[in-house]
């Protein structure tokens, strides 16, 4: 019997999805644990791997919406007859219980990655080849992407070239998909830890002799990205297809301008207690690992004014306003393909020490693609931060249908004046962007006061 | 009273402070240079060079006398003490005579004599003034005396009174068996000393891999000497031509000691406290870029800090002068400097020891011992290994060390391939030429990976 091969279910509250993605093709060879298809949803984007080994067959097609636990394929195990007709529909499968995968037992996402050419040695889109044959791969119009290396660790070697050359097996038909510009000068040991580590050199800055690649640039590059980005840079010129993540972003955005009476606004905030309060938090929670940063206190901040304040934790719909039921909190994190916004429940009833413990975990879970569609669920308003870059003011766009969102900015050495005597004082920008559909200016402000006055008198969120 | 400004002035004139002289006058800047003794430091005149040239004579005696195992028939060779030394001194002259010529040629004024600071951009050098934007303090370091053993030149000799002896001692006591010890201990050893060095370590060659420092010790013990480790020399008394020292509890007699137990920064009477120059046990404390605690002062070479080498000297004047002239140099990576002892046998190793890398993670370790070599064999002289290391994820070469003969032309090597980040995989790809010792490196490289093919 052929192993079915199904459209996983990532979080609870997966409803539907697609493959995006066939990272084998109909009747190819998979071997267990690689991967085979890209599972596309509305929020994650993640590669699925095999747990059989044998001959893939394709059920659907790229693009078609599904349901999870679908049928998507077969595989096929060695001596198995593989019928001209695949047996059955997806409908076929709803005799057994479709296994259930969470979304921790999946590998890294793979959003907007760029197809891997099928017979090349690379786990981030990066062909390992000599300068010398990439030379000879131009000069003879092969597609080096389609020619299988005989070089060390697989690299592709002139003779590789030479030889598709004359079998005519790898002429080019059609420029690569994937951008293989210049590869970069990188020491063996980089090259080789990249390629572990699922880096694309291409997107690692140089620090050796002549802008070299070496060890440390690596390293340094997987702390940067938790080593779980395997995204090519765009280059110029390149065209980058609008899909996933990106796609998402894009068409929320949008529509949340379209649709939506949304203006900003600015305040400053004395930011001193808050400065002293953290830094003692964060000596007395060191043990426990618990280190919360400015954004936290402000999203307490902002969920405790909420409370005074329910007009901004609504949703327009038109004929009404809907006034939600609990305070939960939204936190944009920015990745290096896009953002996400996972949510933190309750944010009004969470003391401080477990919203730091929150928000780390989904931090972390969503630069490690292992957030679930649960933790993206129900947010009622927004929080982003933009100060670690320096910026005193922006103009956050609402995460739609909700009210308000609570740009966060840089803290400054600003001035007090002390009568006469200016003092030297922590301050911040809050950037509140609210729905005029909803909420007038004047009340507004007042959300903004008292979020402000909060975070000036810091310990009234400890209670 | 006369006055000068320059846009570097260097404080010492050995090899980390003359090639910073030479690198900062090739970027264009004017350079002066003081320098209170011999162009070239310690290292050309009381270091590396000339007990080079004292160990090559030792090393063409020993051939001599083995000659006979190759079907040589040479008379038992003898040495004249004076010449040897004569030669070692003219060695030394001939090669400073030779610095002097590079700071002509690169047009880099040398002021002779002691440097004290006024403040952090003045220096007097005897009558003259001199004003820069940068200072580099290349001030080098000397031999430590123990809290209870000085050298005093009569029969407790410092390095510089080993390499400039006036009698061979029958029987020589060498305290520290450090690179300094180990190399003046096989020097007199091989002619004719009988020689006992004693270590407080537990090892010989305390920064090597214990392996090799133990093969080391097991070949000194062979050629005749006494080696103690882990013990210490507890009284050194002097009394006419005879020296007692108290080792271990027992009192021994000898006709004279060496006392090479590391040396300290030349941090004293620069005027540094006065300017604030933070030092760290007896070292100038500097940043990755050689910047002291003071601004636009700088520190390179042995003041700066161990290891003690005038490779890593020049290295780090390199590394102040570009830092100056904002060119963004690569700090320096204290794992990647090569150390050698020239002892016979050699010794040679850079990266970590097999200790120090188990103790970072899963590693493989490679050996071939030269008694596998072709070409040791045929040039009568098997006595050694080359060890190397590797990260076992990834491939990455940590550590190289290698004792027997030509080992310490062959580590730059290893250096090159730990430079360039090579893993396993282009070290095994690498063709070396057959026959010669360097087989050995592929070989141990081979070995890591269960390859081997002559073992």
């Amino acid at each position: 019997m052929p192993k079915e091969l199904y459209l996983v279910k990532v979080g609870m509250s997966m409803t539907e999805g697609m493959v995006s993605e066939w990272f084998v093709q109909d009747g190819g060879q998979v071997k267990k644990g690689e991967m085979v298809y890209a599972l596309e949803t509305e929020k994650v984007n993640l590669d699925v791997d095999s747990d059989y080994t044998g001959t893939v067959k394709h059920l659907v097609e790229v693009g078609v919406t599904l349901e999870p636990g679908d049928v998507v394929g077969y595989i096929f195990e060695a001596g198995e007859d593989i019928p001209d007709t695949l047996p059955g529909s997806p409908a076929a499968a709803s005799e057994a219980e479709p296994p259930v995968r969470e979304s921790a037992a999946v590998t890294e996402p793979v959003i907007a990655q760029v197809a891997a050419p099928s017979a090349v040695v690379s786990g981030d889109g990066h062909i390992k080849s000599s300068p010398a044959a990439r030379r000879l791969a131009k000069e003879l119009g092969v597609d080096y992407a389609q020619v299988a290396g005989t070089g060390p660790g697989g690299r592709i070697v002139e003779a590789d070239i030479q030889a598709a050359s004359q079998s005519g097996a790898a002429v080019s038909k059609a420029p690569a998909v994937i951008a293989t510009g210049p590869e970069p000068k990188a020491s063996p040991l980089a090259k080789r830890l990249a390629s572990e580590r699922g880096i694309d050199l291409r997107s690692v800055q140089g620090t050796g002799p002549g802008g070299r690649i070496v060890q440390s640039d690596i390293e340094n590059a997987a702390i940067t990205s938790s080593g779980a980005v395997a995204v090519s840079g765009p280059r110029a010129g390149e065209r980058v297809p609008v899909k996933g993540m990106r796609k998402t972003i894009a068409s929320r955005m949008h529509q949340s301008l379209q649709e939506s009476a949304q203006l900003t606004m600015d305040m400053e905030v004395n930011m001193d207690d808050v400065v002293k309060m953290r830094s003692s938090l964060v000596e007395e929670w060191a043990n426990e690992g618990v280190k919360p940063t400015y954004t936290d206190i402000v999203m307490k901040a902002v969920a405790k004014a909420l409370l005074t304040h329910p007009m901004m934790n609504s949703q327009f719909l038109g004929s009404e306003i809907a006034l939600m039921p609990e305070i939960n909190v939204g936190m944009a994190v920015a990745l290096p393909e896009g953002l996400v916004v996972p949510v933190v429940r309750n944010v009004d009833q969470l003391p401080i020490k477990e919203l730091a413990r929150e928000t780390s975990r989904l931090a972390i879970a969503a630069r490690e693609g292992t957030l679930g569609l649960d933790d993206y669920a129900g947010g009622t308003f927004t929080v982003t931060a933009l100060g670690m870059y320096g910026v005193d003011s922006f103009t956050p766009i609402i995460n739609q249908p909700q009210t308000g969102i609570m740009g966060v900015n840089r803290i400054f050495d600003g001035v007090e004046w002390n009568g006469e005597k200016p003092v030297k004082t922590k301050k911040m920008n809050l950037s509140l962007t609210w729905d005029h559909r909803a909420v007038d200016g004047a009340p507004a402000a007042e959300y903004l006061v008292e979020v402000r006055n909060l975070l000036q008198s810091p310990y009234r969120l400890l209670v | 009273m006369s006055e000068h400004n320059v846009d570097v002035l260097v404080i010492g004139g050995g090899p980390g402070g003359y090639t910073a002289a030479i690198r900062a006058a090739q970027l264009g800047l004017s350079v002066g240079l003081a320098e209170r003794a011999e162009l070239g430091g310690v290292c050309l005149n009381w270091g590396c060079i000339p007990t080079k040239s004292l160990l090559h004579t030792a090393d063409v005696m020993r051939e001599a006398m083995t000659a006979s195992e190759l079907g040589l028939e040479i008379s038992k060779p003898k040495f004249n003490l004076k010449k040897v030394v004569k030669r070692s001194r003219d060695v030394a002259a001939q090669l400073s005579g030779g610095i002097s010529h590079l700071m002509r040629k690169n047009k880099i004024t040398v002021f002779v004599g002691d440097a004290m600071f006024q403040d952090k951009n003045t220096v007097v050098v005897g009558n003259d003034t001199i004003v820069a934007d940068n200072i580099i303090v290349a001030t080098g370091a000397r031999a430590r005396n123990l809290p209870h053993i000085q050298a005093d030149g009569d029969r407790v000799w410092d390095a510089r009174s080993a390499m400039t002896p006036t009698f061979m001692p029958k029987e020589l006591l060498i305290i520290g068996a450090g690179a300094i010890g180990v190399e003046f201990a096989s020097f007199y050893n091989t002619l004719g000393a009988k020689v006992t060095l004693v270590e407080v370590m537990d090892q010989i060659l305390p920064a090597e891999d214990a392996e090799i420092a133990d093969l080391a010790k097991q070949s000194f013990i062979k050629q005749g000497m006494e080696v103690l480790t882990g013990t210490g020399v507890d009284e050194v008394k002097v009394t006419g031509k005879t020296l007692t020292a108290l080792i271990g509890g027992k009192s021994r007699q000898f006709d004279a000691a060496i006392l090479s137990v590391g040396v300290s920064g030349n941090i004293e009477d620069l005027g540094l406290e006065a300017l604030g120059v933070e030092v760290d046990r007896g070292f100038i404390s500097v940043d990755e870029y050689q910047q002291t605690s003071v601004d636009g002062v700088y520190a390179i070479g042995d003041v700066a800090g161990v290891p003690c080498l005038a490779h890593k000297a020049s290295h780090e004047g390199i590394i102040a002068v570009e830092g100056i002239v904002g060119k963004m140099p690569h700090p320096l990576n204290k794992e990647r400097i090569p150390g050698c002892t020239f002892s016979h046998p050699q010794i040679a190793s850079i990266g970590l020891s097999e200790e120090q890398a188990g103790e970072r993670g899963e590693i493989k370790v490679g050996r071939f011992p030269l008694l596998a070599n072709g070409k040791a064999v045929a040039v009568n002289d098997t006595e050694g290994l080359v060890k190397t290391i590797f990260d076992a994820s990834t491939g990455a070469l940590l550590g190289a060390h290698m004792i027997g003969p030509g080992v310490t032309e062959m580590i730059q090597g290893f250096a090159i391939a730990i430079g360039l980040e090579t893993t396993e995989a282009e070290l095994m790809e690498t063709i070396f030429p057959h026959p010669t010792l360097s087989e050995a490196m592929h070989e141990s490289v081979l070995s890591a990976f269960g390859r081997t093919i002559h073992f």
